[in-house]
């Protein structure tokens, strides 16, 4: 077969010029996230955020408690993907309705005002009728809590932040029990 | 006939063993000093292990050159590879959750000793290279101090298992013996207890003579492979992320060495819950040498401390009119009741004592 040099010129810009698009084959942008999808993060932050907030010492998104929560979602926790997933689109259908904008949108009074409702069961919606909102809010709340004073291994407490907030010594500094006789020598030295 | 048939079948076999020794061989070279990008990682799941290597000061330094090719140990490295497949066709284990096993990294320690070699004969002559026989079946010990999981978190570190599978029986009553006899004289405290190979770092470069202050003043001082393995956590701890603690005799605050690596030992010599100064296995000295690093005196490596003394006392031992490496101390004499640690003035000074006083 002939092939021309301004046939073949063409071929290979063609070719070249659909490489561009092969990016668009994967579909939608990909979360980042283990579980969670970006919107979902991005609620998931809100919320850790209020229950530990960044003051003079680092706060729940400062100790990357949204790692924790993701990772520990396809781990330990993965019976709770469920309840995660609904009990966010929840939050955020009240949040539209009542404020038109997701949790993470709102001012962050509005932010502890709904989640004062919902510790108090006292948040509007169809799916906390038959899922009590007191029950996630505890959720979030223990979860935010793992992460930002569990170990950094599990995924949260980014460099060890809450340890050094609350001036625990890391790794631990703990000796053995059976020298008391150095104490004693010391105690001779004190006199 | 017969005869060309039977040359005929030689030459064959003849062409088919080179070639196969001529590809194997080109392939395992290749191997052996293409980018581990190309090689190593192509099966191997140690993303994270290659990006700290390849920010390391090791980073010149091959895979196979520590950890050994897929040959090293002949048919038990064979064995190996083929559980790797097999865990990973099995388990769903993240590639940030893979680690070498002990005997994988006893064996890597091994290779440290081609380059390190002075390191290594120093640390084969002190206190920091005991077996797993000399720490654990120590009657003297375990007669005093029931073994229990913590004794891990210095002596066998990278150990996967509990001590209750290191030894039999779990009591103060012996005789004590080791389950596995194999890793009676396997260390306990292994160069990685203190290093961490893939720390970042710089590798080894001479200085700018154009600029003479990079010689001396503005030399890089930084410590980098010093850091902390805690079996905890499963991680090393640089220098700098360790904590400094705050340590107190008889209710005042003591001046800790500001030299981070006293960071490291006081983290296995540590004191009790309470950070008293002296208590447990603490050394951190008070006295006259407060503030003073452990490196002062110890070498890091064999934790050789004779003839420390003349580092810094020649002068002052005039002074006094007094011999620091005569003087009643435990320099001199290990009984003596004036510990190098926190020996006094008044110690060897009892007159000065009244003076002030």
């Amino acid at each position: 077969m002939n092939i021309t040099r301004r046939k073949f010129i063409q071929s290979l810009s063609l070719a070249s010029g659909s490489l561009l698009l092969f990016p668009a084959c994967g579909g939608s942008q990909k979360s980042v996230w283990r579980f969670l999808t970006t919107e979902e993060a991005e609620t998931i932050i809100a919320l850790a955020e209020q229950i530990i907030p960044g003051d003079q010492d680092p706060g729940a998104t400062d100790a990357g408690v949204i790692n924790f929560i993701d990772k520990q979602l396809v781990g330990f926790y993965s019976n709770f993907q469920e309840t995660y997933r609904n009990g966010i689109a929840a939050l955020n259908q009240y949040c539209h309705e009542k404020f038109s904008q997701p949790f993470e949108k709102l001012e962050w009074n509005r932010q502890t005002e709904v989640l004062k409702l919902m510790e108090k069961n006292s948040i509007e919606g169809e799916y906390w009728k038959e899922n009590p909102a007191s029950r996630f809010f505890r959720m979030i709340r223990d979860h935010s809590m793992q992460g930002f004073y569990g170990s950094p291994r599990h995924g949260g407490n980014r460099d060890y932040v809450s340890y050094k907030m609350i001036r625990i010594d890391f790794p631990h500094i703990i000796g053995q029990n059976r020298y008391a006789s150095r104490c004693e020598t010391l105690n001779a030295f004190a006199k | 006939m017969k005869q060309r048939k039977l040359y005929r079948i030689f030459l064959i076999a003849g062409i088919v063993i080179a070639g196969f020794f001529l590809i194997s061989g080109s392939f395992y070279t290749y191997w052996s000093v293409a980018s581990p990008q190309k090689t190593c990682l192509s099966c191997h799941e140690i993303n994270p292990s290659f990006n700290t290597w390849e920010a390391s000061a090791h980073r010149d330094i091959s895979c196979f050159e520590c950890h050994g090719t897929a040959l090293s140990n002949g048919l038990h490295s064979l064995k190996e590879k083929s559980g790797m497949v097999f865990t990973h066709m099995k388990t769903d284990v993240a590639s940030e959750n893979l680690r070498m096993t002990e005997l994988q990294l006893l064996q890597t320690m091994e290779r440290c000793k081609n380059c390190h070699e002075s390191e290594f004969t120093n640390w084969k002559s002190g206190g920091h290279s005991a077996g797993y026989a000399d720490i654990f079946l120590h009657e003297t010990h375990n007669k005093t101090e029931q073994l229990n999981g913590d004794c891990l978190r210095c002596h066998g570190m990278f150990y996967e298992k509990t001590t209750a599978d290191l030894v039999d029986p779990i009591s103060q009553q012996g005789p004590w013996k080791l389950i596995e006899p194999e890793k009676t004289r396997q260390p306990v405290i292994p160069c990685m207890a203190c290093h961490q190979i893939h720390a970042p770092g710089e590798t080894v470069r001479q200085p700018d003579f154009a600029n003479p202050n990079n010689i001396f003043y503005a030399r890089n001082l930084t410590k980098n492979s010093v850091g902390f393995y805690s079996r905890h956590e499963k991680k090393h701890f640089q220098l700098e992320q360790l904590p400094r603690p705050d340590m107190v005799l008889f209710g005042d605050t003591v001046q800790t060495p500001a030299d981070p690596v006293y960071r490291l030992c006081v983290q296995c010599h540590a004191p009790s819950v309470w950070h008293e100064v002296g208590t447990s296995d603490d050394h951190t000295p008070v006295g006259v040498h407060q503030g003073i690093s452990c490196n002062a005196c110890h070498e890091p490596h064999s934790n050789n401390q004779r003839n420390s003394c003349d580092k810094c006392h020649s002068d002052v031992s005039k002074n006094c009119r007094l011999d620091v490496r005569t003087m009643n101390t435990t320099y001199a004499n290990p009984a003596s009741s004036n510990d190098i640690h926190f020996v006094g003035c008044v110690n060897c000074h009892p007159d000065q004592k009244k003076k002030s006083n």
